[in-house]
């Protein structure tokens, strides 16, 4: 579940990543400037921290130095009467003029330990601040160092010094120098705590910090305004061409100043521009177009309507007439017909093409429809040898649709059947679902080659330009039936099987606005249709 | 004698064409080509039958259909070369009692003629009731009490249609066959037109049909007698 979460808020994150050009470059530009800064401010940091260092250690030198001075001038002024007894007081007065000159703001501890290995007299004793650990904080190497040196100069060590108060742990500074007391040698070691020179540095990185991060939301905000001003142009152009692309061929992108932003603008316009006056041209090309074919359809009506007459008449007279007149008047008057087929389809593609189809729903019983097709349709398939048959599972309701249109693609596919169905019997099928109603119409002809399944719905195509036809196609019929389709927002398919037969499948939404996924029937078919064989005897 | 035929088209081949159709079948044909002459040519050949191109030059012939309405019921057959537009149903609106398109065969045409000039139905005579109307179906004549109500041929036969029988439900599909005398699927726009006409006479209230009352999905049928 928790691993989910994470999943979808990664995936989240990740598609706003690859979305979002400005969150892009906003991030990288930030996380770029944070590596850099964060060079800059530590280099800043430990260098600063070193220098400050070395100035609190060398005026703590110094100041041990003159510490140090002080002290030995005690003892140098120093009566030489005096005794053992007075010694041990006379070092305790110097502990005070030492701790005196040595003192500094943070706390200072003094020890005045006799160097080991002397010979003489152990006076004066040595003396050390209160609490002072000088065991701890003196290293053995320091003393070392500082017992084998001559040269009255200093030595350091740095030391970690725990607050008995707290716990805490301060920085610290051990200085050590020697002090000669009547030929004796004593090592002065003054422990200085220099936690203010360490809180001096911690305020100078917190500012660095706060700083850097400042400059760094600056950096971010600066990123965004910029990249704003760039990606902004950018997406109204899409958005303008987007709308563009709907239809909308009048939006244009405001054009604002002399920059390449505006150029981008003027020659986006430019182009939809030239766009929008190609679109008219053509919308207008084709509107003449349609109306001059519709114009001519019904043009030509009145003097078909003539010429059909005068063959009619001529063709009722026939029998009076010698043999080849007679025969001329039967060719007139059937190829007038076939002409006039041709005009009423042209006439009804012209509608579609200019989108001035209307449809006429009712409700329709689709079996009783596909019965009244079949019906009209039986004395042809007979001459052709060929049976109607139909099996209908579903499609007992009155489904919306118009009526006209149905009948016309039932008529078309049927007679194609039996045109290509080489005598075999025809089967219509007809069935529904809960969203839609199908039917189609399968023959065990000669079926059609895949390149004729892409062109089957082509104006004027023929599968086989050299085949007789009987029913008088006009070779609109398919392309009309699939406009009817479209128009109810169905599917008409087809599906063919070389030697097999082909199978013509129209689905239709059981009511108007339905939108189809899927059709009753299958296609390829399903042939097992018990009564095929049956009837075969 | 034999029927008069006014022939009002523009396309003078057709007109001539539909002549010799009509002359063969022994109907007198009379031609005009003008739809504003049409009118003075209804007028002095005092045809049985009007056949009327819908696209003329001078008067539109829908113009004419009203006009020759408001002075005789002569039946009224549109020439068309529009078969589901606007313009056929503006047509039966203003009075043609039916429509050919173009292009149409001879038998059609003669068809639909001899339909509309048929001798009324012999079947039944002297009179019926429907609702408050009285019917002298040998006189042509529709009386609601002592008023006098014009009706058409084509409304009278719809009319009678309905009368004759009135337990009978008529689907749209009865009365073309019946009154117009189509045989197979016609157009029911033209019923549907022609009852409206016929109730706009006939009804008190046209909104709430006493008469010719609707059947809800299924047809018309006539008022119970009053």
């Amino acid at each position: 579940m928790r691993d989910f979460d994470w999943r979808g808020w990664g995936q989240r994150v990740a598609a706003l990543w690859r979305s979002s050009l400005q969150l892009r470059t906003v991030a990288i530009t930030v996380l770029l400037s944070s590596v850099v800064v964060t060079v800059i401010a530590g280099y800043m940091s430990l260098s600063l921290g070193a220098n400050l260092f070395d100035a609190s250690r060398e005026q703590l030198t110094r100041t041990s130095a003159n510490a140090t001075l002080a002290g030995q001038q005690v003892f140098d002024a120093a009566d030489e009467g005096l005794g053992l007894e007075d010694l041990d007081i006379m070092l305790r007065e110097a502990a005070g003029v030492i701790e005196g000159a040595a003192s500094s703001t943070g706390g200072t501890s003094y020890a005045i330990l006799r160097s080991p290995n002397q010979d003489g007299a152990r006076v004066p004793s040595n003396v050390q601040s209160q609490g002072l650990a000088s065991d701890v904080l003196i290293s053995p190497e320091l003393r070392e160092t500082v017992a084998a040196s001559t040269d009255k100069r200093t030595y350091w060590q740095s030391v970690a010094l725990e607050q008995s108060a707290d716990g805490t742990v301060h920085p610290g500074l051990v200085v050590g120098s020697t002090l000669d007391i009547r030929g004796a040698q004593y090592e002065l070691y003054l422990v200085y705590d220099i936690s203010d020179t360490q809180d001096t540095l911690v305020v100078v990185q917190q500012t660095l910090g706060l700083g850097g991060l400042a400059l760094l939301s600056l950096i971010g905000v600066v990123t965004y305004v910029v990249v704003r001003l760039v990606v902004g142009p950018v997406k109204l152009a899409a958005e303008t061409s987007q709308r563009l692309a709907a239809g909308e061929l009048e939006v244009r992108i405001p054009v604002q100043g002399d920059d390449v932003i505006a150029t981008l603008a003027r020659s986006f316009n430019g182009m939809a521009t030239s766009m929008q006056q190609q679109i008219t041209r053509l919308a207008a090309l084709s509107q003449v177009q349609q109306r001059f074919v519709s114009d001519v359809s019904h043009e030509l009506r009145t003097p078909l309507t003539t010429i059909r007459l005068a063959g009619d008449v001529l063709y009722d007279q026939r029998e009076s007439f010698p043999p080849a007149t007679a025969r001329t008047a039967e060719l007139l008057h059937t190829q007038v017909e076939r002409f006039e087929l041709l005009l009423a389809d042209l006439l009804e593609m012209s509608r579609y093409d200019a989108g001035a189809v209307d449809m006429e729903t009712e409700p329709t019983n689709l079996v009783r429809l596909v019965e009244e097709a079949i019906e009209s349709l039986t004395s042809l398939a007979a001459s052709k040898g060929s049976e109607l048959r139909l099996v209908a599972p579903g499609g007992y309701f009155e489904a919306d649709v118009d009526p006209r249109r149905i009948r016309r693609i039932l008529q078309n596919l049927i007679s194609n059947a039996i045109d290509h169905g080489e005598g075999l019997p025809i089967v219509v099928w007809v069935d529904s679902d809960q969203d839609a109603v199908a039917i189609a119409v399968r023959d065990y002809g000669v079926g059609m080659t895949a390149a004729a399944l892409e062109r089957v719905f082509d104006r004027f195509w023929r599968a086989d330009p050299s085949r007789q036809r009987t029913t008088g196609g006009t070779g609109l019929g398919l392309a009309i039936a699939l406009e009817d389709a479209v128009l109810h927002a169905g599917w008409l398919e087809v599906w063919s099987d070389g030697d097999n037969g082909s199978c013509f499948r129209l689905t239709l939404p059981r009511t108007r606005g339905i939108e189809l996924r899927a059709s009753p029937l299958e296609l390829p078919p399903n042939d097992d249709i018990p009564s095929l064989e049956a009837s075969d005897d | 004698m034999n029927p008069r035929i006014l022939v009002v088209d523009d396309d003078t081949a057709l007109a001539e064409m539909i002549g010799i159709v009509l002359r063969t079948e022994g109907y007198e044909p009379f031609f005009c080509q003008d739809g504003a002459l049409a009118l003075d040519a209804f007028k002095s050949a005092a045809p049985d039958l009007v056949l009327l191109d819908l696209m003329l030059p001078g008067m539109d012939g829908i113009e004419i259909c009203a006009r020759i309405r408001e002075e005789s019921g002569v039946p009224i057959i549109m020439l068309t070369a529009k078969s589901d537009t606007a313009d056929v149903v503006k047509g039966l609106e203003s009075g043609a009692d039916d429509y050919v398109v173009k292009p149409f065969n001879p038998k059609e045409l003669v068809a639909r003629v001899r339909t509309r000039l048929r001798p009324a139905s012999d079947a039944a005579t002297g009179t019926l009731t429907v609702g408050d109307l009285e019917l002298d179906v040998t006189g042509h004549e529709v009386r609601r009490g002592d008023t006098k109500i014009n009706l058409t041929p084509l409304e009278f036969e719809l009319l009678l249609a309905l009368a004759m029988k009135p337990e009978q439900v008529f689907t749209r599909e009865m009365l073309l066959e019946q009154v117009w005398g189509y045989h197979y699927k016609a157009d029911t726009r033209l019923v549907n037109v022609h009852v409206q006409r016929l109730r706009a006479k006939v009804e008190e209230d046209p909104d709430n049909p006493k008469i010719v009352m609707t059947v809800r999905g299924v047809g018309y049928r006539a008022g119970s007698s009053a």
